[in-house]
């Protein structure tokens, strides 16, 4: 390749890298966690010792929620397990509602329990998936998902000549900076099919309702967005007929599912136009053994008559290529083992995030002298870096102290509070003290706060608590992040007390001073 | 500025491409329509690597442009819009 070609290639993945690398950070980080998802979900909750089973059950939570609600059947979605959930979707001035109810939300009698909850579990998930912002986060998202493949393309182009090499490549060879670059390549290398997978996934997820809009407007007609709702889903979406229906039990809807797919563990039952004689019922689920496992039995709801089955190894080309994009993204396919590798790979890729910002800001200060841009990009990096990180673990905090204060009901808020305040308190800092001391006091606080998290938890729950399966598992990955933060910080320490610090990163914009031309190039 | 470009005029003329190779291929494409919209995807990633490499912004600009303008032209020769 010529050299102006890859020297054009290097500032692409460089500029991309830049532009979509902050916004990674966060979707990944709160993915890694998000990997424990619905553990985190009973982690949010008071612990009982003793699991309150009851006679709950998702036929008694379903009457209740439609007696309610006469609308809730429009559109539903049934959740099992210990304590089964519905999730329904209200239209107010045309905009879609959503509302999740448990069955522990209402008493014998079907009416609504005044207890404390939280949103924990679901706050990490929209971090992950719209950086917390309402509605055009998720188009965000897609398109800097599609920024982040072109970034992978470009790195591939790079990096392909010498692939072989920068397997061996991570050594000092005299100079910590050409360390941290190395590792920035290594790492990228190493889990560059992880970050193809996420690339292609979530630009899908982000981005198939704007591509649908565009190939309607510009190659199909208006017409394509049904084409494209029908080519994705098991079922065309029903019309509501206007004549009610006597609907079928759900454990009639189970039995029908468990006939036609035995090996189906039923993850969801979502219902459409429930009471109307054309409603229908679709029972969804997993197919072990496969990594497109999700699997459909589409039924009738008045009497639970077949309708369609779509399940691995029988079901349309569409759904055949669909269910692996939501797999591969949710590692939900190889049990714990999977998830756990997401999780590390998760946290590496946040990693090379940082890294590659910061050795783009070092760079650019390298070969231009000083440099506002670089300057303010390195604190902006420190900045939303330690907020996030800082940020997410005091929300944990705020939900064990708020839920066991006299104020039980401001858990949510404190949830978002405390994280919304430290990623602002944190961004100030960045910008105004030296990035030195940035990250030599919020980088070992970060490490800390993930310690504290289990051991808050244990305090006021009972460190007996900590055997709980789910407890377990999400405490585990706190004090993951919490090592590889100490792992990091000493890595620092490591690289200042060798090689000294950048002049970028000791004082204020207006103090950098130049540096040799002849520095290191970040790619 | 040149991935900008390619961020911008890449879409649609990763969607159009898209659009032509429905029209060339000899099967109904509302049975690989996801294959087509993550097709669409992987292209308009590569757009932007390719406008990433052009020599000047204008030159990524002016072929982005012509090369849209082009696969327009190309796509009403098709029965495709309005056959949804």
């Amino acid at each position: 390749m010529r050299v102006e070609t890859m020297k054009r290639q290097i500032d692409l993945h460089a500029w991309v890298g830049i532009v979509s690398g902050l916004a990674l950070f966060v979707a990944f980080f709160a993915g890694a966690i998000n990997m424990f998802h619905h553990e985190l979900h009973h982690w949010q909750e008071p612990y009982q010792a003793e699991a309150e089973h009851g006679d709950a059950n998702m036929q008694a939570l379903l009457d209740t929620v439609i007696a309610r609600n006469a609308d809730a059947g429009n559109w539903m979605f049934l959740i099992p397990g210990d304590e089964p959930a519905a999730i329904w979707r209200e239209m107010v001035d045309g905009e879609a509602v959503w509302h999740t109810e448990h069955a522990s939300d209402f008493n014998d009698a079907g009416e609504a329990v005044e207890r404390p909850h939280s949103e924990l579990a679901g706050f990490i998930n929209e971090l992950h998936f719209r950086l917390g912002i309402p509605v055009v986060g998720l188009y965000l998202m897609g398109v800097i998902s599609v920024l982040y493949g072109a970034a992978l393309i470009g790195g591939l182009v790079i990096h392909w000549p010498k692939l072989k090499k920068e397997f061996f490549a991570l050594k000092h060879q005299g100079n910590l900076r050409r360390y941290w670059k190395n590792l920035h390549n290594l790492v990228g290398v190493i889990s560059f099919p992880f970050h193809l997978i996420f690339a292609v996934t979530g630009a899908a997820m982000g981005c198939f309702a704007l591509i649908t809009l565009t190939m309607g407007a510009l190659v199909f007609g208006p017409q394509f967005q049904g084409a494209a709702t029908d080519a994705m889903e098991a079922w065309p979406t029903p019309q509501a007929s206007g004549n009610s229906a006597t609907m079928a039990p759900v454990d009639q809807y189970l039995a029908t599912a468990r006939e036609q797919l035995p090996e189906m563990e039923v993850g969801w039952i979502e219902l459409q136009q429930y009471g109307d004689e054309n409603g229908v019922v679709d029972v969804g689920g997993s197919v072990a053994g496969n990594v497109a496992h999700h699997a459909h039995v589409v039924m009738r709801a008045d009497n639970a008559e077949l309708l369609t089955v779509s399940a691995p190894g029988a079901r349309p080309f569409n759904h055949f290529l669909l269910s692996p994009v939501y797999s591969l993204h949710f590692g939900d396919y190889g049990g714990l083992f999977v998830r756990v590798l997401y999780f590390v790979l998760g946290l590496l890729g946040c990693l090379l995030f940082v890294s590659g910002n910061i050795m783009w800001s070092e760079r650019r200060t390298d070969r231009q002298g000083p440099s506002r841009a670089a300057a303010i990009m390195l604190r902006l990096t420190l900045g939303v870096t330690f907020g996030v990180m800082t940020g997410i673990a005091l929300s944990f905090m705020a939900n064990k102290l708020a839920m066991y204060s006299p104020w039980p009901h401001t858990t949510v808020v404190a949830e978002k509070a405390a994280f919304v305040a430290t990623l602002l308190v944190a961004v100030l800092c960045a910008f105004r003290f030296p990035p030195l001391s940035t990250a030599r006091v919020w980088l070992p606080l970060c490490a800390v706060l993930y310690v504290l998290v289990p051991v808050l938890q244990g305090s006021i729950e009972g460190f007996a608590s900590w055997a709980d399966p789910d407890r377990l598992l999400v405490n585990g990955s706190l004090l993951a992040v919490a090592a590889s933060l100490f792992l990091v910080d000493r890595l620092r320490a490591r690289r200042l007390r060798q090689a000294g610090p950048h002049p970028l990163w000791e004082g204020t914009v207006h103090q950098v001073s130049a540096r040799p031309a002849d520095a290191e190039s970040v790619l | 500025m040149r991935a900008l470009l390619g961020t911008l005029l890449g879409l649609p003329l990763a969607v159009m491409l898209c659009g032509l190779l429905a029209a060339v291929v000899p099967a109904d494409w509302h049975d690989w329509l996801v294959l087509m919209m993550l097709l669409c995807l992987v292209f308009w990633a590569a757009l932007i690597v390719l406008a990433g490499v052009a020599s000047s912004h204008w030159r990524a600009g002016l072929t982005l442009l012509v090369a849209n303008g082009l696969a327009w032209l190309l796509l009403q020769t098709t029965t495709l819009y309005g056959g949804a």
